[in-house]
């Protein structure tokens, strides 16, 4: 096997120093965004949610599609960060801590999304007055908030760790902890979904599971460009071993995915029931350029992780930025698809909050993507997106998350 | 006690009264509607399914089933939808919904459930329908109530009363005695996707 490890080499000419004013500007500018997202999350709720795309029958959108792909996204790093100290294996060179960092990034846009599609966020409080503890939602607020103070935890006691005043046991203790906290957070957000059967698409046991696999994908994806794209701007030193350990990892995690999505289709289509209306909206309907983007660019990272000749740095990052892009497009497919079919699709009359295409009948509303985002919305995506890019960078400048010189 | 209605779908003519019965009576905003007249027949309403002379079409109107399984009251995290205890009826409680619309996404029946994606507005400047029907609220989910504010007072839903075609029966299911209990027990009915298994309190007469 020749491993590329000659990209460490010219990748390694770190700049002298990391986060001068590059970083300040780049921390500055998505203050700026967080901002500009909140100042449009007031005008949100001051004007209505009826600016949005979001209608009766698809009456989630792009932030809950968010909401699911953040959440995703934070595993990666926790577990990375977590699975070599709890079971006592070899990890990852120094990225430990800028894992974790780019959970807790993560978690916080998980979160900003909840809140953003809240239409009186300012009742939340009512979340932990009037909890109905059967509410799967409620145990996503429950999972999560555990989930963002577990990870700071986490990352607090490895700083400690360093300095001698947390012990190794102590740490390998709270990993384990953020470990299974981190796959009930996954499969929680899985059973929003898939407990309903009110969507055929939802209403599979496979969601759970699929939804850590998919979670580990992407997670796994941002780490490695992460870790690519900060040894590249000379943060820090990163052996090209680790990174290409990384890579396999991913690779792996993206078939698993992959497989778990044959395992659903064919569980769909066999029986030629109404499932099989689901696979045809998948495969050849509206949602066929998302499941197909999905499924090419899974199987193209796979291709590059799994080829010795092909795990250059640039190769790599552009492999973990298309797993994460396939990623994203499977929670488009899941949430938009899963309003595509509606179970009762008699016509009737129609208003302008009945679906969001609403003036081209019934047929028409459901003849391309039932659901589609409006610039509003989009603009207080990249606000809550800009939100955790700023916690992220505030975590590189201000915390200590270089590897320990030891 | 259990409320419950029966809609007899061979006496039903589509002519949308109880939709606009409904919507007076409970002062509902522009562009909201209850309970709606789905066409069972053509692509369009008001067209049937088939080739002249061979063609097939009736009209099934559906606002809440008011399950005795309701899948909205389960995922609800705060409790805003609920079932009465005393009626069955499944209930909503404007001032404590959040909004998060996880009703919405559970409930299997398309479109029964409606959230006020803006400030609600109405054709009149003042309220109309009943004083005691609950204010509406903007970026809060409602739906039928059975016309709660009518039935504590022992009167009938509002789209009992304008029905021409006196296609819709009212009572309590448990009691065999009642309006609806007899008309179900002496016709052949159906119930909107039975598979789901949330035992509708809505029967359809066929």
């Amino acid at each position: 096997m020749t491993e590329n490890v000659s990209a460490a080499k010219s990748a390694k000419a770190p700049s002298p120093q990391f986060g001068g004013s590059g970083l300040r500007i780049a921390i500055i500018a998505c203050a700026l965004l967080a901002v500009a997202g909140v100042a449009l999350w007031a005008l949100q709720l001051s004007g209505g949610m009826v600016q949005t795309g979001m209608r009766n029958l698809d009456s989630w959108g792009l932030y809950i599609t968010c909401f699911m792909f953040f959440v995703g996204l934070s595993a990666g790093g926790l577990i990375i960060s977590s699975v070599p100290r709890a079971f006592g294996i070899a990890g990852f060179g120094g990225i430990s801590k800028v894992a974790v960092m780019t959970s807790i990034a993560s978690t916080v846009c998980a979160i900003g999304f909840v809140v953003v599609d809240l239409g009186q966020p300012a009742r939340v409080w009512e979340l932990f007055v009037y909890s109905n503890l059967g509410s799967p939602l409620m145990w996503d607020i429950v999972v999560i908030g555990t989930y963002l103070v577990l990870s700071c935890v986490y990352l607090w006691a490895q700083l400690q760790a360093e300095r001698g005043r947390v012990s190794h046991v102590a740490l390998r203790v709270i990993a384990v902890v953020a470990l299974v906290c981190a796959v009930l957070v996954h499969s929680v957000t899985a059973w929003i979904f898939g407990l309903q059967q009110s969507h055929e698409l939802w209403h599979t046991a496979l969601l759970g599971p699929w939804f850590v696999s998919s979670a580990l994908v992407c997670g796994t994806g941002l780490v490695l460009v992460v870790a690519v794209a900060l040894r590249r701007a000379g943060y820090f030193e990163l052996d090209q071993a680790h990174v290409v350990r990384l890579a396999k990892l991913l690779g792996a995690f993206v078939c698993v995915d992959l497989y778990f999505l044959g395992c659903d289709l064919l569980t769909e289509a066999f029986p030629a029931a109404s499932g099989a209306e689901v696979v045809g909206m998948l495969v050849a309907g509206p949602l066929a350029p998302f499941f197909w983007a999905e499924v090419l660019g899974c199987a193209a990272c796979a291709v590059v992780c799994f080829t010795p000749r092909l795990r250059t740095s640039p190769l790599l990052a552009a492999a973990s930025l298309l797993a994460i892009a396939a990623i994203f497009c499977k929670r488009v497919q899941l949430l938009v698809g899963g309003f595509q079919i509606a179970n009762l699709d008699l016509p009737g009359a129609m208003t302008s909050h009945t679906v969001t295409n609403w003036d081209a009948g019934l047929a028409g509303a459901y003849a391309g993507l039932v659901y589609c985002p409006t610039p509003l919305e989009v603009g207080v995506a990249l606000g809550v997106v800009a939100l955790g890019a700023l916690v992220f960078l505030a975590g590189l400048r201000y915390l200590p998350l270089k590897p320990a010189e030891d | 006690m259990h409320y419950g209605m029966a809609i007899d779908t061979k006496r039903c003519v589509g002519c949308s009264a109880c939709t606009i019965a409904c919507k007076m009576a409970n002062n509902i905003p522009n562009d909201i509607f209850w309970t709606r007249v789905l066409t069972d027949g053509g692509d369009v309403p008001d067209t049937p399914a088939g080739e002249f002379p061979r063609v097939r079409m009736r009209y099934i109107t559906v606002g809440c089933q008011h399950c005795e399984n309701p899948a909205c009251v389960k995922v609800c995290p705060v409790g805003a939808t609920y079932q009465d205890p005393d009626t069955g009826v499944v209930r909503q409680d404007y001032d404590k919904c959040i909004g998060c619309r996880m009703c919405m996404a559970a409930c299997p029946y398309t479109g029964v459930r409606s959230f006020n994606w803006e400030e609600p507005r109405y054709q009149t400047p003042y309220a109309i329908g009943d004083a005691d029907a609950p204010a509406h609220q903007k970026h809060v989910v409602e739906k039928c109530t059975f016309c709660y504010q009518r039935i504590t007072k022992d009167e009938v839903p509002s789209c009992m009363d304008l029905c021409p075609a006196r296609a819709r029966h009212w009572g309590d299911l448990d009691d065999p005695t009642s309006e609806v209990s007899q008309v179900i027990a002496a016709r052949e009915y159906m119930q909107l996707l039975p598979e789901k298994g949330t035992k509708p309190s809505v029967y359809y007469l066929v």
